[in-house]
């Protein structure tokens, strides 16, 4: 099958047209012969007609110009003297002539007329599909979240969606025909001239607008406008699309408030750092003055009046110099805590080896006359405060010093355990007098002591820096230990 | 010596005393009196003119404070060729760093210990008042 059906429709309709042309005349001729039988004269010229009339009415100019000259023909071999031939004598020409010329007319009359219909017809068909494809774009615009709304030139609203029903409470037919400015009691950001002067020059306008509801409500819309020109550029209309950011504004302006507080907070802080540093310094200066009074005078007094002091009295002194030492050095710890807390940390890449070193050599004062096994591993670099990891690890050292003082041989292991690669996990061991694991909990509290004063010496503040130390830098510190067995202390620091 | 605390003074004093050299300290009792003796004036502008030997500083003092008379002096022509000694109770590096910018010679943290002090003291005053070679147009007793 090479031809579809509708490739072979056209010239089958055509053949069909054709033939019925041809019925027609033959019908009409049939007739004009019956009736010129039945000795009706003078109207075959008017059936030949009739037959052309149908023709052209109904199967189009083609057949109808076929019928025509099959009826001119007809008509002269059937009417027209002498009768039989094609042969037109003179005197019927006129008559002849008249019948062509009057099928003719006809002929162009129906054509014309035909035409005129089909386009309408055409122009209607074209309206249909124009109307249907508006229709579906305004459906469209009612599908929409945004509010949007067209205006004319007097701002007298044309086209109201449904987002603008939903957002402000008034139905398109409520809205339509009223001025968008006053319905909605619209409060510009800038004079209505001045926006109306950049609409007409850029054909756009952006910006915030506050209007009122049909319920009475306000709300703050971001505004967009755009205008619709004619052919000739002059502005018909104008689109305005409206977002609700009422909810957005509210929050912006609790941001703002809840930033406004923070600052205040943060000043009021900084005041009570302030506050506290000067009290630190303060305490720096004013509590060690009296302590070094009395130390100084204890000492001036024993001196010169060593002869008159018995014993109790040298031991009451004795007493009262090592308290004030004591305080002294509880005074300078509690300092060097408080300043950790304060200061601010400056961190760079800081090789540990170097640090353990230091940290041992500044201990190693302490420890003449012992004997100590140090094992001290390499260690990687890590990122931190310098001064501040110094401080930790010449605390952590010096515990072990001390706490190892029993021991005939003392151990203390310096290494890295296994740390992640964001990381560095330092510990320091010693065999020393170790701690039951039950108070583990307490060993960072500052003043928190797990031995006697009189067994071993100290403020209770060196493991509570080095905690917070550890944790001014994201890391964790702990400790294992057993009574007797010695103890190991980790502390975790950002890898470099 | 500036020192505003008696005590401090007395004490200090019966540390040089043992090297005899508590006669030859002047001791002022703000930053403004020792502004006063530096310059020659108020109650000192009949002093001679000549610099001391050494200028022991107490940081935390009244009216004037003793970081202030540190930048006073070392931005005097004249006064600056004093070596001084900054004596203070506070371990605040911040106090140690401003002093140093400044200019001091040296920066003492005055122990609690007795022993310490007296030590530091007699230190001071032997190296300052003794050993050390004094800048021209020094008082030398």
């Amino acid at each position: 099958m090479g031809l579809s059906n509708a490739d072979l429709r056209k010239p089958l309709r055509a053949v069909k047209s054709y033939a019925l042309a041809l019925l027609y005349v033959a019908i009409a001729l049939g007739t004009a012969l019956f009736l010129a039988s039945q000795n009706f004269q003078g109207v075959e010229f008017p059936v030949f007609l009739v037959a052309i009339s149908i023709t052209v009415w109904y199967e189009g100019t083609g057949p109808a110009i076929l019928a025509l000259v099959l009826s001119s023909l007809a008509f002269n071999y059937y009417f027209t003297e002498p009768l039989h031939t094609f042969y037109v004598t003179r005197s019927d020409l006129p008559y002849y002539a008249m019948f062509i010329l009057f099928a003719s007319l006809l002929t162009w009359f129906s054509a014309v007329r035909r035409r005129v219909e089909r386009d309408l017809r055409q122009s209607r068909d074209e309206l249909e599909k124009e109307v249907a494809v508006r229709t579906q774009q305004a459906n469209l615009l009612n599908l929409t979240h945004d509010t949007i709304f067209v205006r004319d030139v007097s701002d007298i609203i044309t086209y109201w969606n449904r987002g603008a029903q939903e957002m402000y409470g008034w139905t398109p037919e409520e809205a339509i025909g009223r001025c968008s400015h006053s319905l909605l009691q619209t409060v510009f950001p800038a004079s209505l001239d001045d926006i109306s002067a950049q609409l007409a020059q850029t054909g756009r306008w952006e910006g915030e607008l506050r209007h009122v509801k049909a319920d009475g409500t306000g709300v703050v819309v971001s505004s967009r406008w755009s205008l619709q020109r004619d052919e000739k550029g002059h502005p018909v209309a104008t689109m305005e699309t409206n977002n609700d950011i009422t909810e957005r504004k509210r929050r912006e302006e609790e941001v703002r408030n809840l930033n406004q507080e923070l600052g205040h907070r943060s000043s009021e802080l900084e005041a009570a750092n302030k506050e506290l540093e000067a009290f630190a310094y303060s305490v720096s200066h004013d509590l060690r003055a009296p302590l070094r009074h009395m130390v100084g005078y204890a000492e001036l007094l024993s001196k010169n009046a060593s002869s008159v002091l018995n014993d109790k009295g040298h031991r009451y002194m004795a007493m009262i110099l090592e308290a004030a030492k004591r305080m002294g050095n509880l005074i300078d710890d509690l300092l060097a805590f408080s300043r950790i807390g304060r200061a601010e940390a400056q961190k760079t890449i800081v090789n540990l080896d170097q640090l353990v070193k230091e940290a041992v050599s500044e201990v190693r004062q302490e420890t003449s006359g012992r004997s100590i096994e140090w094992k001290i591993e390499n260690l990687p670099q890590c990122y931190g405060d310098r001064s501040m990891l110094r401080l930790v690890l010449v605390n952590l050292v010096s515990n072990a010093v001390k706490f190892t003082r029993e021991r005939t041989r003392a151990e203390i292991e310096i290494g890295c355990a296994a740390g992640s690669k964001r990381e560095v996990e330092v510990f320091v061991r010693d065999n020393g007098a170790g701690f039951d694991m039950k108070y583990v909990g307490k060993l960072f509290g500052v003043f928190q002591r797990l031995h006697h004063a009189d067994a071993f010496e100290g403020t209770g503040i060196g493991l509570a820096t080095v905690q917070r130390v550890i944790h001014r830098h994201g890391g964790k510190v702990r400790a294992e230990g057993q009574v007797d067995q010695g103890a190991t202390f980790y502390f975790s620091v950002p890898a470099a | 010596m500036v020192e505003d605390d008696p005590k401090d003074v007395e004490l200090s004093l019966s540390a040089l005393e043992e090297y005899n050299l508590a006669n030859e300290v002047i001791v002022t009792r703000d930053g403004e009196e020792a502004l006063d003796y530096l310059y020659c004036r108020g109650k000192y502008k009949d002093r001679s003119s000549d610099n001391p030997a050494v200028l022991l500083l107490d940081l935390k003092l009244p009216k004037v404070d003793g970081l202030e008379v540190l930048r006073q002096v070392k931005s005097d022509e004249k006064l600056k060729i004093i070596p001084v000694v900054v004596l203070t109770s506070s371990h605040e590096e911040k106090d140690m760093v401003a002093s140093y910018k400044l200019g001091v010679n040296a920066y003492v943290v005055k122990p609690v210990d007795f022993h310490e002090f007296v030590n530091a003291i007699k230190e001071l005053g032997v190296f300052w008042a003794v050993i050390n070679a004094a800048p021209p147009g020094s008082v030398r007793k």
